[in-house]
């Protein structure tokens, strides 16, 4: 896969400590991912550079009590491919930011492994699913859930335990790259479900593009 | 209110078997007499008012020898045929002998309603007031008495219902006594129940303990001797382990909302304390889950976590079919649970890790 240019983020995060860290750990990534801004304020991902950064690191607990979901709908709906990077571990809000039309949704326990993988996913319009977020999938009880194969609840469910996708192909006797279809699969299939958001539409073509998908399965 | 009841009718049956007895001694021994040798107006009419209060009390016998209260259409008919063979026995005597010594009917039926309607007393003091006062119109009538006549039967009429009201009130002494009895019976009772449930319960607590400290025990007691090195692998795992199993029971006890979550949380504080670096996630919400499953639950974790060397990984899975609670270690392969009756133990080794799942099936809600 080639990359044309230099891919950039933008941060916002509440805690200067945590855009550091987050800044750090990005320009170590293979390929780098440089910051085009970061602030305390969303409003730093719609201004300046941080309006055409790649990717939006969006700390969903900025100061506020209430976490910052209207702030990731807009940002959606312009078609911004946000990375969720929260505090909290909670699998109601983390099913409603990827109905938003969030990429990727980490919690801050995750380490700088799958900000990075999620990163570089959303970076190319990907989504990146985290143990943490397998594990809210794998536990979603909504009635209007998408319906999941016997095979990928299981992946799900063996991502969420054990955190290694090796560990995972080898108690499944499948290949690593077999996990992450299956993973990318499921997230297709949730962003098939619910409400329409531009990032999950683009997710659909990008899926479509890398053959993970045909057109007759919309 | 039940028990109440009951003892109300044991106080109603027995003085129903009194009043038998005492009617029946009554209307033979103070009746029979003047039915036989006295002159009346109709004998027949005496007779037949003779005959059927012998036979109400007769099946008044029926339901109180066999302590029963009468019914309702019993005690309806009997005290019609009472009060209409009053009306015929006193008709029967000469208008000049009413409540006189051929008259033996006047003060004998108070007892037949008394025994009617025991368990009614409104309603008996009605009926014996109606009767006093329809007997005293009837001899008013009947325009011949005389003043000393008048004040022997005023006198005969007070004394039987004076009789018959003490034991109204006897019986609703007795009444109130046996229920405050019951009463009393039925709190000690309670006590002792609630006293042997806590005695139960404490026993249980004590076993409980005892099988949970089973493991610490003989190895405090092998550290105290200097049978047990310290420095040995197998004695610091062995510690660990009865360190992990302690702190998870005392979490057991614990009034919080997610018990389950919160005795996990307790073995992966243990094992942390143990320098074992613990990734911990929770998915799906929380469940009721029975003591003892989540006990059978949280043991492989138990032993899991004393078994990894420096890094474990633990989760809670909650789906609206099961429960999933899986360790994974980087751990030998010796710490081995089997499955118990509700909870399916699953483990295997996959290189250096160790892999422990305990699975319980949610009870559909």
């Amino acid at each position: 896969m080639a990359h044309p240019a230099e891919l950039s983020a933008v941060i916002v995060d509440d805690h200067p400590a945590v855009r550091a860290g987050v800044a750090q750990w990005l320009s170590t990534g293979s390929p780098p991912i440089t910051v085009a801004a970061s602030g305390e304020d969303v409003r730093v991902a719609w201004t300046g550079e941080g309006a055409t950064a790649d990717v939006v690191i969006l700390d969903l607990h900025l100061g506020g009590p209430a976490p910052a979901l209207s702030e990731l709908r807009r940002l959606a709906e312009a078609g911004r491919r946000v990375v969720v990077y929260s505090m909290r571990a909670d699998d109601e809000i983390a099913l409603q930011c990827l109905e938003l039309g969030a990429l990727s949704y980490l919690t801050k326990a995750e380490g700088a492994e799958h900000l990075l993988e999620a990163a570089a996913a959303a970076a190319s319009g990907r989504a990146y699913t985290p143990p943490s977020l397998a594990g809210a999938l794998a536990g979603d009880r909504s009635t209007d859930r998408p319906v999941l194969s016997a095979r990928e609840t299981e992946v799900l469910i063996e991502w969420f335990q054990s955190e290694s996708k090796d560990f995972v192909s080898r108690r499944l006797g499948i290949s690593p790259s077999t996990v992450n279809t299956h993973l990318e699969h499921i997230r297709i299939k949730y962003a098939m479900s619910g409400r329409e958001a531009p990032t999950k539409a683009a997710l659909l073509a990008r899926a479509i593009q890398d053959g993970l998908i045909g057109v007759d399965d919309l | 209110m039940s028990e109440y009841r009951t003892a109300d009718g044991h106080v109603h049956a027995t003085m129903r078997i009194v009043l038998v007895c005492a009617t029946g001694a009554l209307q033979f021994g103070l009746g029979l007499q003047p039915l036989l040798t006295r002159e009346y107006r109709h004998r027949w009419l005496a007779v037949a008012a003779f005959v059927a209060l012998a036979c109400v009390t007769a099946v008044c016998c029926g339901w109180v020898l066999r302590r029963r209260p009468l019914p309702a259409a019993v005690a309806a008919a009997g005290t019609v045929l009472v009060l209409a063979a009053s009306f015929g026995a006193m008709a029967a005597a000469a208008p000049g002998q009413r409540h006189a010594a051929p008259d033996w009917s006047f003060g004998l039926v108070g007892w037949h309603l008394l025994l009617l309607l025991l368990d009614r007393v409104r309603v008996l003091v009605a009926v014996l007031a109606a009767h006093l006062v329809a007997s005293l119109g009837l001899l008013l009538s009947s325009g011949v008495a005389d003043r000393a006549a008048f004040g022997a039967t005023g006198a005969a009429a007070f004394g039987a219902v004076s009789v018959q009201l003490a034991v109204v009130v006897i019986t609703r002494v007795l009444q109130r006594q046996s229920q405050e009895a019951t009463a009393v019976a039925e709190e000690r009772d309670r006590l002792e129940t609630r006293v042997l449930l806590a005695r139960q319960w404490e026993q249980g607590q004590r076993s409980a303990l005892a099988g949970q400290l089973g493991s610490t025990l003989p190895l405090l007691a092998g550290l105290a001797d200097g049978d047990l090195d310290p420095r040995e692998e197998d004695t610091r795992r062995r510690c660990a382990l009865a360190a992990t199993q302690l702190r998870r029971q005392f979490a057991e006890n614990d009034e919080v909302p997610d018990p389950l979550v919160h005795e996990v949380t307790a073995c992966v504080d243990a094992a942390e304390r143990l320098g074992v670096d613990v990734s911990f996630a929770v998915s799906g919400a929380a469940v009721p889950v029975p003591p003892q499953v989540r006990r059978e639950l949280t043991a492989p974790v138990v032993t899991a976590l004393s078994a990894a060397r420096s890094r474990a990984r633990v989760s809670v899975l909650r789906t609206d079919r099961e429960i999933r609670i899986a360790v994974v270690a980087d751990a030998g392969a010796d710490g081995v649970t089997a499955s118990t009756g509700q909870v399916r133990v699953e483990h295997g080794a996959y290189g250096e890790h160790l892999r422990l799942e305990a699975r319980w099936r949610t009870p559909p809600s």
